[in-house]
């Protein structure tokens, strides 16, 4: 129920939905940013209201994929229409190929750190 | 603008707009509902896109000004582009100038890699050494080096030329997503430096759901942040 007293912002959320929920298969999709570093990225997703055991983490050659369960139903109006979301899931493409044996995760606060290794590849160049 | 005669206590305008971790607008608009405030006018700005909001009916422009007793505020629910800042920064300068304030405090975040365990830190930037008291008696540690841009800097620049005073206060938060628990820490702080009692339970109740909530509002303000950010390096304390 809704207290009348109860602390709500008055910020709007901007127009351009630039996250793409899927709201037919009740998804949402995380904020995420990705960091690079000599030899590894950091590819960090904001992930709220879930538990570390219903996080999935897969990846291909250069792809990483993020889906998560959200401890409770999260449930947003826009327009009259009620959305009750219930997973976060996102795929994030890599400028480069991934060293999957060295791939590390960690989650604290919300948040899931995961570090990917750079599969370097390449030839040493004689100097003459 | 709907002009409010001065209490007898010194009148403080406190400034909040989307930055990192959108510190200034959950921190401001907390305050805003926690000391029951009065909206007493809109800030008008000619290159703003044509924006509404409509909250329950009722159609809001998105920069906003309130106030109750000595305290005014101003707050936006839109980031800046470049060619706004200093537009902005003016008509928070001729706010001040209409309403007899003293002094002004904006809430900003200041973006942090490795945040700290234990809570992240309040620093204080100020444009007047009068103001350094106001640091001291509140624990405030100055910031002392690095490099500001956007909203904060323009107004900063402004105000340094003037008789006014402002504070900005740079709460450590996360570079990339909302941070409502940093938002926490700056009302704190501003609770402290307005003498003023605020219970956090709210907010802190809130924080899973206004993370998610604000995502697109986040994302926003970054691509506005970036678009904003000087191409020269800086230094890395603020970066």
């Amino acid at each position: 129920m809704q207290n009348d007293n109860e602390f709500k912002f008055g910020i709007t959320i901007p127009k351009i939905n630039s996250l793409f929920d899927d709201v037919e298969h009740k998804i949402l999709s995380p904020l995420s940013c990705l960091r690079e570093f000599d030899n590894h990225w950091m590819l960090e997703f904001d992930l709220p209201m879930v538990n570390k055991k219903d996080i999935q983490i897969t990846f291909d050659e250069n792809t990483v994929n993020v889906e998560a369960k959200l401890k409770e139903k999260y449930s947003e109006e826009k327009l009259g229409n009620v959305t009750k979301f219930e997973h976060f899931k996102k795929s994030i493409l890599l400028p480069g190929k991934i060293d999957n044996k060295k791939t590390s995760a960690k989650f604290q606060k919300g948040r899931l750190e995961i570090k990917i290794p750079k599969k370097l590849i390449g030839h040493s160049v004689k100097i003459v | 603008m709907k002009i409010v005669k001065p209490n007898t206590k010194e009148n403080t305008l406190l400034v909040g707009f989307p930055s990192n971790g959108l510190v200034g607008t959950f921190s401001i608009s907390y305050l805003i509902h926690h000391l029951n405030m009065k909206q007493i006018g809109e800030i008008e700005m000619p290159g703003l896109p044509p924006t509404l909001f409509v909250d329950d009916g009722d159609i809001l422009s998105p920069i906003r000004a309130y106030n109750k007793n000595n305290i005014f505020v101003i707050i936006s629910d839109v980031p800046f582009s470049l060619d706004l800042l200093d537009d902005f920064a003016l008509a928070v300068h001729e706010f001040c100038k209409k309403n007899a304030i003293k002094k002004i405090v904006i809430v900003s975040g200041m973006e942090t890699i490795n945040q700290n365990e234990h809570g992240s830190k309040i620093y204080g930037l100020i444009t007047h050494s009068i103001l350094d008291g106001l640091l001291y008696n509140n624990h405030i540690p100055k910031f002392l080096h690095g490099s500001i841009f956007g909203a904060d800097a323009a107004i900063l620049s402004i105000f340094r030329k003037t008789d006014i005073p402002a504070l900005v206060l740079y709460a450590e938060c996360h570079p990339f997503f909302p941070d409502p628990e940093a938002s926490i820490n700056a009302i704190v702080t501003v609770a402290k430096i307005l003498d003023v009692d605020i219970d956090t339970h709210d907010i802190k109740n809130k924080i899973d759901k206004l993370r998610i909530q604000y995502r697109n509002l986040m994302d926003e303000t970054l691509r506005t942040l970036q678009s904003q950010e000087p191409k020269t390096r800086v230094p890395p304390i603020y970066r």
